[in-house]
């Protein structure tokens, strides 16, 4: 509990001494948490891979983008973001999540490249070049139009989403999850309705990254199909196997970490000198490594692995 | 009407190619339980390697090399992937196709890829055809064939199916399954290299089309429940077929996605499928 007061007066002082460039990291670790925290949720308590995380993110963020262009009020738009997402989760996870094995995750990864040719190709949504002038988010005639307030922003959609995914993690249905994890046949014999709270996991997983999403098209106010490749969505599944499957602080902690080194590598690869190709040659090299290492080695991610040791 | 032969042999063509990578996704699957998303990455590879062999090697001497050297990536993939156990062996495939991409774009760069094929074109209707596509169909059909003479007639297909039905039982008449289980990895990475060096010269390769031919050679080897290689040659012909008639009769841009949510559809229905018989094991 002290760790965690600490981690919000930290995280919550943090944006006052940033400048500009990290301010924006600040919020882009944000939201990535967000989205992380849904898919380690889904990974770690339902046993389920989603490997079109992004999709939801986009879908998000193009629910809030094309509301808010098309006048209506942009909260509400960021209010629906979420609910669309969720929605799209419900209809794929509907028939694809009863089935075990790598299903879902053949059918999330299909769904996004659908949805991305499908953005691509839409004149209502801008199509290749993407959705302009999406406006700032205000809340009566209050405009948020500095970075700084979108970090408060970002704080607070995370927070929203920690209380949320903790009380699921804390409740029956949670307790229900993690006994399905381990085991269907026996959580289905204790009368766990397996196909029901794997339905739900994967809807609130959407709907994190959904509300992540409004966020993040009133934060650019421009959308694009190039901004949710899926890479993005591989990225996540790094995230959360790195921070720690099924933990919520796992999911933080691996969002944040990977996008600091990320920005790190970044920084390296375009320091005079290198290649152009050095800096996507260095972040694939990373991803890929990073995935493997920790399977193998660090099978529980960092945060358990830290954990573990605490207490021994 | 008169197109409709030329849309069948482009899409049989392309269907050949999907379901290759489908078939080393059942190759791989039916020994060790393990879905391997570095399948595509093998086609890749195979394809890239076959671009570059050919700079210096004849036909055919070009294009067997680089599915031999799809078959020893596929080995290492395997000698790695196997060291955990197969639902974590999803994410560990996956990192080492992303780990690919880094290789890749090292070694051949970032833009599409291609070399020549079989040259010319034949007359069928009153389409044209490139004759390459004959050529891809001629290759796939026999490798299914032979499969199916390797794993019913030869001592160590039947090892490996035996592993595939039942890995306790194969220890104990003493089958080495993590042998076997690399060998499958090995073959899956020849199959996925052939599909790649048969395909490209018809359709440019990038190194990030790993991503594409990976979903739909799931998509033709679900149809069969990952297990069966006859179903999956089917599911593949379908899939190519299909985007083809959806290219020529329909909108080009949307063959990719008609076939994915083709596939999505027969998920649902084989859940839909299970959930009347209930929730057994599937016999596999």
């Amino acid at each position: 509990m002290k760790v965690l007061i600490a981690a919000a007066v930290v995280t919550l002082a943090l944006p006052v001494f940033l400048d500009g460039k990290q301010l924006g990291i600040y919020v882009l670790a944000g939201l990535a948490a967000m989205v992380t925290v849904g898919l380690s949720l889904l990974m770690g308590q339902a046993g389920q891979i989603s490997l079109g995380q992004a999709s939801f993110y986009a879908i998000g963020a193009y629910t809030a983008g094309l509301l808010s262009v098309h006048g209506t009020a942009p909260v509400l738009g960021l209010l629906a973001a979420p609910v669309v997402a969720a929605a799209f989760a419900a209809v794929v996870g509907a028939g694809v999540l009863r089935l075990r094995g790598h299903y879902l995750a053949f059918a999330t990864l299909a769904m996004q490249l659908i949805l991305l040719s499908v953005l691509a190709q839409s004149t209502w949504a801008g199509g290749a070049i993407g959705l302009q002038g999406i406006p700032r988010l205000s809340v009566g005639g209050f405009e948020l139009a500095e970075d700084i307030q979108y970090a408060y922003l970002v704080w607070a959609g995370l927070a929203v989403v920690l209380v949320v995914a903790h009380n699921l993690v804390r409740s029956r249905p949670g307790r229900g999850l993690r006994a399905l994890a381990t085991s269907e046949v026996a959580a289905a014999a204790s009368g766990v309705p397996v196909g029901r709270y794997r339905l739900a996991v994967f809807t609130l997983s959407a709907a994190f990254a959904g509300l992540a999403g409004g966020i993040y098209a009133f934060y650019l106010g421009y959308l694009g199909p190039g901004s949710f490749p899926v890479l993005l969505s591989i990225e996540y599944v790094v995230m959360a196997v790195v921070g720690g499957l099924g933990t919520l602080a796992g999911g933080v902690v691996g969002a944040v970490a990977i996008v600091l080194l990320v920005q790190a590598l970044n920084e390296l690869a375009t320091s005079p000198g290198m290649p152009s190709y050095a800096p996507s040659v260095l972040s694939y090299a990373v991803y890929g490594l990073l995935l493997v290492v920790v399977v193998l080695w660090l099978p529980r991610g960092i945060v358990p692995a830290l954990r573990g040791k605490e207490r021994t | 009407m008169t197109d409709l032969p030329g849309y069948l042999v482009t899409g049989l063509g392309t269907g050949c190619g999907y379901a290759l990578v489908g078939s080393g996704l059942v190759a791989v699957y039916r020994v060790t339980r393990v879905v391997n998303f570095a399948q595509g990455a093998f086609a890749v590879v195979g394809a890239m390697c076959a671009a570059s062999f050919l700079t210096a090697l004849p036909h055919g001497l070009g294009e067997l090399a680089a599915v031999a050297v799809a078959a020893v990536v596929g080995l290492l993939v395997g000698m790695v992937a196997l060291a955990t156990d197969p639902r974590s062996a999803l994410i560990v495939t996956l990192g080492l196709s992303v780990f690919a991409y880094a290789v890749e774009v090292l070694v051949w760069g970032d833009q599409p890829r291609s070399f020549a094929g079989l040259p010319g074109a034949v007359t069928i209707g009153d389409a044209r055809v490139q004759s390459h596509y004959l050529l891809v169909i001629g290759v796939t059909l026999p490798v299914f064939a032979g499969m199916a003479l390797f794993f019913t007639r030869t001592g160590t297909g039947k090892a490996l199916t035996a592993c595939a039905s039942n890995p306790y039982a194969a220890k104990v008449i003493g089958i080495d399954v993590r042998r076997m289980g690399w060998l499958a990895f090995a073959i899956g990475g020849a199959l996925g290299g052939l599909a790649g060096v048969l395909v490209t010269p018809v359709q440019q390769i990038t190194f990030d089309a790993d991503v594409t031919l990976i979903v739909n050679g799931f998509a033709a080897a679900i149809l069969g429940g990952l297990t069966r290689p006859a179903v999956t040659l089917a599911g593949g012909l379908l899939l190519g077929v299909t985007q083809a008639l959806v290219a020529g009769y329909g909108n080009a841009a949307h063959q990719t996605d008609v076939a994915l949510g083709l596939m999505i559809v027969v998920m649902i229905w084989r859940a839909a499928q299970r959930q009347t018989r209930g929730p057994v094991e599937e016999p596999v």
